[in-house]
């Protein structure tokens, strides 16, 4: 009985501990839940995925569920760790239990052994970092980390932050420093290269035909970033460099050399040649990017201003790498060549201009038609001001990653050789909201007889306007062309896009507001020089309309249409066979809603597409497609 | 009899004007975005230098509508892609103007997770939230932690931003009319924490190293003022100001009894 008493003022006292805000261990969780449906007949809980694998995870229908725990560590105040585990997203409700281990192959049979791991939704690691803070000084303090980041610390240009779904699949050892007293900060980092999609054949190795044995263990990034920032401004200089190695198949120390015995298919012995138990390297591919970044923002002047400049260089080994372009259709994420290349980018923008809320934003932009980030931001980034073709934002490499997301995503869109300006003016007054922007681009990538056959990727679909609302990777529904296809043979291309926004919000129940956006494109490409009758005019017209209340604390409803008219002539063919004039009428009604109550967060969206194609040279093609999404997330 | 009407009309137009355009204008001073003096900013790459440098705060009465502008002295990003989320065209900032209204009563504790209080006799009736979140989550994060304080919250009808200015406005009969003269402010500049702790209202936590998404240069534990940047009196962005802040958001704290010490009692400012 005294044991009992004494255990229970022990707990007593400990209610009565103030505990820091970094206890020694802590834990995070959220659990997200997905629906998706749509009045098709695939199945998955990812809109968009790429076909080409043989992979599960893509579809239109069903529900799943996935659970994250994040734990904390604080060992000292100078060391903190962090490691994420989160199940697998994939495990549909009806999959009841399934344990992904595929007990009977490839038999279709209901055990619950049967599809894999995919569907199992296991816990799986996905990050861990360890973070020690070194202050040298007062003024001069370092960070260590190792493990895992987001690479947000460079640019998208460079390398850059990757997309939210792989927030701690990178991993590398990071210094970040700053000495306060003279503004200065610097950042470096060794990154283990992603085997999956850095380098040609999106991979560092793996699935080129060219490599019988790839090796990709010591295949890094590394990158500088140093920054000053005094009161009137910054100047950063990042540079950067993605080196993929391959070992040398002819050392002799090297598995699977034809020269392990040093001799020649004859027989003979090479002269030269010895092994000394060790092998080695050459490089497979390499870029290095580098920019140089200075922002000019006065005290009490409402204006900033900021330049970009930058060099991209890329060196590939023949030797070691398959030609992508010719022997993968066009698809491919670099030039199949050594390229150097330039970007430059000048941007200003005044605010409050003679009245408050009305402001004036100019880009200047000039991207060399070689250009190429190979480790840049995929998506979740925007380098450029105009709103674009896509309203996704605009990168610069050929290694964009529209997939793994949903049709309410938008997409990202190529800039590679783009060349132009842009003009956004906007007012702001009370709860009204408008922009005007005017971009017009001329395209460094506009030649004639260019190789994409064997150099530049062309991507397979270089024509017509880009469909995201009904995109197909396959594009066996003529979706248009490819968002990362900035190559073709025969191109003298130049585009006007105009963009309206306007936006009044009112005082109705719990605050409502009314949106327009309407966007105009003009899109001229003489194609070949040899000929007008290839001559592409696309002009294309979008108007969205919506309505947004919030009818309770927390709870906003949104409600809404959009009207898509697409006139392409000459949309798509060959000389040969002749091009054909399209018409695009689209559609689309929607309403949502989206609700947040103590904690949780439920988001309804439903929409109702309906796209009527009309093809001069193929038949029209007819579109009523029912979509909807529902997501719920609680996090604590 | 026509000259008396039209000058009469004149009269009270000019003055309708006048007071259509109440406008409150302060400064603050560069390079005091360091809350008591020794605060440090998280060391992920998104807060740059500067992000929560507050250097002026203007109130415009137009119309039926007050407009509040708090000046950033960089310019203002979206790392987190806040229209992605509903939210408002901005990322890292998250800002809290506090206004007295009326010379006795009203409200001497900030909103959770600032660790601050108001100075006797300027206490607040109102507090307006200048948040990148959408008014969905604002009213569901207020509901949930606000307690009695709730009834002080402001939800603007519309918050944006531009160039190194955040705006919001705000419907005169939310704040109880037009703001009179004597009305006194505080702003406080903090940072938009879409992960709060349990009983923090979307702010980030200040402890005593920086961590990747935590501030530096405070306390590990609640005693500190969860507060990067405020207005001191006279507001007009002298250099004295940056010690005056610094005094006005000291604290003591003992990590053995951080229930005791001293938390900070910041001032309102009554232009």
């Amino acid at each position: 009985m005294r044991r009992f008493w004494g255990f229970l003022c022990f707990l007593l006292l400990c209610e009565g501990v103030a505990f820091p805000d970094t206890k020694n261990f802590d834990f995070a969780g959220k659990i997200y839940t997905k629906w998706l449906y749509r009045n098709n007949d695939t199945q998955g809980i990812l809109s968009y995925g790429n076909p080409f694998w043989p992979d599960d995870i893509a579809g239109d229908n069903g529900v799943g569920s996935e659970f994250e725990l994040k734990v904390f560590g604080r060992p000292s105040k100078f060391v903190e760790a962090y490691a994420r585990i989160q199940s697998r997203f994939g495990e549909l409700w009806q999959d009841w239990w399934e344990s992904g281990e595929r007990k009977y192959g490839d038999q279709v049979n209901t055990s619950g052994d049967s599809l894999g791991m995919n569907r199992a939704s296991y816990m799986k690691l996905r990050g861990t970092y360890v973070r020690a803070i070194v202050p040298f000084s007062k003024t001069w303090r370092n960070t260590v980390t190792i493990g895992s980041s987001d690479l947000g610390m460079f640019n998208p240009w460079t390398i850059g932050k990757v997309r939210f779904i792989d927030r701690d699949n990178g991993k590398g050892v990071f210094i970040n420093g700053s000495v306060s007293n003279i503004d200065f900060s610097y950042d470096l980092a060794a990154i283990a290269l992603p085997k999956l999609y850095v380098g040609p054949w999106w991979s560092t190795g793996i699935g080129d035909p060219e490599l019988a044995r790839p090796f990709y263990s010591q295949d890094w990034a590394y990158g500088a970033k140093f920054a000053y920032s005094p009161k009137w401004g910054a100047i950063t200089v990042i540079s950067t460099l993605t080196n993929d190695i391959e070992v040398d198949i002819t050392d002799p120390d090297a598995v699977g050399s034809p020269y392990a015995q040093c001799k020649d298919s004859l027989g003979n012995p090479i002269v030269g040649c010895s092994k000394d138990h060790a092998v080695d390297y050459h490089t497979r591919y390499m870029n290095s990017v580098s920019t140089v970044e200075a922002t000019w923002n006065p005290e009490d002047i409402p204006l900033i201003a900021n330049v970009l400049a930058g060099v991209s260089v890329q060196r590939l080994d023949k030797r070691l790498t398959a030609n992508g372009v010719a022997l993968n259709q066009g698809v491919s994420p670099i030039v199949y060549k050594d390229t150097e290349s330039y970007a430059v980018r000048v941007r200003l923008e005044a605010s409050d201009l003679g009245t408050k809320g009305l402001t004036l934003k100019g880009e200047y932009f000039n991207i060399g038609e070689d250009w190429n980030s190979i480790f840049g931001a995929r998506r979740e980034a925007d380098v450029l001001l105009t709103d674009g073709f896509l309203g996704g934002g605009q990168l610069p490499t050929l290694n964009l990653a529209n997939e793994f997301m949903d049709f309410d995503e938008l997409f990202y869109e190529s800039c590679i050789g783009w060349h132009g300006g842009t003009i956004i003016a906007s007012y702001e007054t009370g709860g009204f909201e408008g922009s005007l922007e005017s971009t017009f681009i001329w395209y460094n990538t506009n030649k004639q007889n260019r190789d994409v056959d064997f150099t530049y990727p062309d991507f397979l679909h270089s024509e017509g306007y880009t469909d995201t609302d009904l995109y197909d990777y396959a594009n066996t529904t003529d979706r248009g062309r490819d968002p990362r296809s900035v190559y073709k043979r025969n191109q003298d291309r130049r585009t006007w896009i105009e963009v309206l926004k306007l936006k009044y919000g009112f005082d109705l129940l719990k605050g409502a507001d009314i949106s327009l956006k309407s966007k105009l494109i003009y899109d001229k490409d003489y194609r070949s020089h040899r000929t007008v009758e290839d001559d592409y005019t696309g002009l294309i017209t979008q108007s969205r309309l919506a309505f947004g209340v919030g009818l309770y604390r927390g709870l906003r409803a949104e409600v809404g249409g959009q009207f898509d008219y697409w006139r392409e002539d000459n949309r798509k063919g060959t000389l040969e066979q002749g091009y054909g004039d399209d018409r695009t009428y689209k559609g689309k009604g929607f309403f949502g809603i989206t609700w947040e109550y103590e904690g949780l967060k439920f988001r309804y969206y439903f929409e109702y597409v309906y796209k009527d194609q009309e093809r001069e040279r193929e038949p029209d093609q007819l579109f009523k497609v029912f979509r909807s999404k529902a997501s719920l997330e609680v996090a604590w | 009899m026509r000259h008396i009407i039209a000058t009469t009309f004149g009269v009270c137009l000019f003055a309708s004007l006048a007071f259509a355009q109440t406008k409150v204008s302060l400064k603050d001073p560069v390079g005091d975005d360091d809350g008591p003096g020794t605060y440090t900013y998280p060391t992920d790459p998104v807060y740059k230098p500067g992000s929560f440098d507050m250097t002026s705060f203007e109130v415009e009465e137009k119309g039926g509508e007050v407009i509040f502008r708090v000046g950033i002295r960089v310019p203002v990003e979206d790392p987190w892609d806040s229209k992605s989320w509903g939210g408002n065209g901005f990322s890292l900032q998250f800002i809290q103007v506090y206004i007295d209204t009326k010379p006795d009563g009203g409200f001497c504790e900030g909103l959770p997770g600032l660790n601050i209080q108001f100075k006797e006799g300027q206490c607040y009736e109102k507090v307006v939230l200048i948040s990148p979140q959408p008014k969905e989550r604002l009213h569901s994060e207020v509901q949930q932690k606000a307690g009695k304080l709730k009834e002080a919250v402001v939800i603007p009808k519309a918050t944006r931003a531009r160039g190194k200015v955040i705006e919001a406005v705000v419907d005169a009969k939310d704040l109880g009319g037009p703001l009179g003269k004597g009305t006194g402010f505080q702003v406080i500049m903090q940072s938009n924490e879409g992960y709060p702790d349990a009983k923090d209202l979307l702010t980030r936590k200040v402890n005593e190293y920086a961590g990747q998404h935590r501030f530096g240069g405070g306390s590990d534990y609640d005693c500190d003022p969860h507060v990067m940047d405020i207005l001191v009196p006279p507001a007009k962005g002298g250099k004295d100001e940056i010690e005056a802040q610094h005094e006005a958001l000291a604290y003591t704290c003992d990590p053995n009894n951080p229930n005791a010490g001293s938390r900070a009692k910041i001032p309102m400012v009554y232009p």
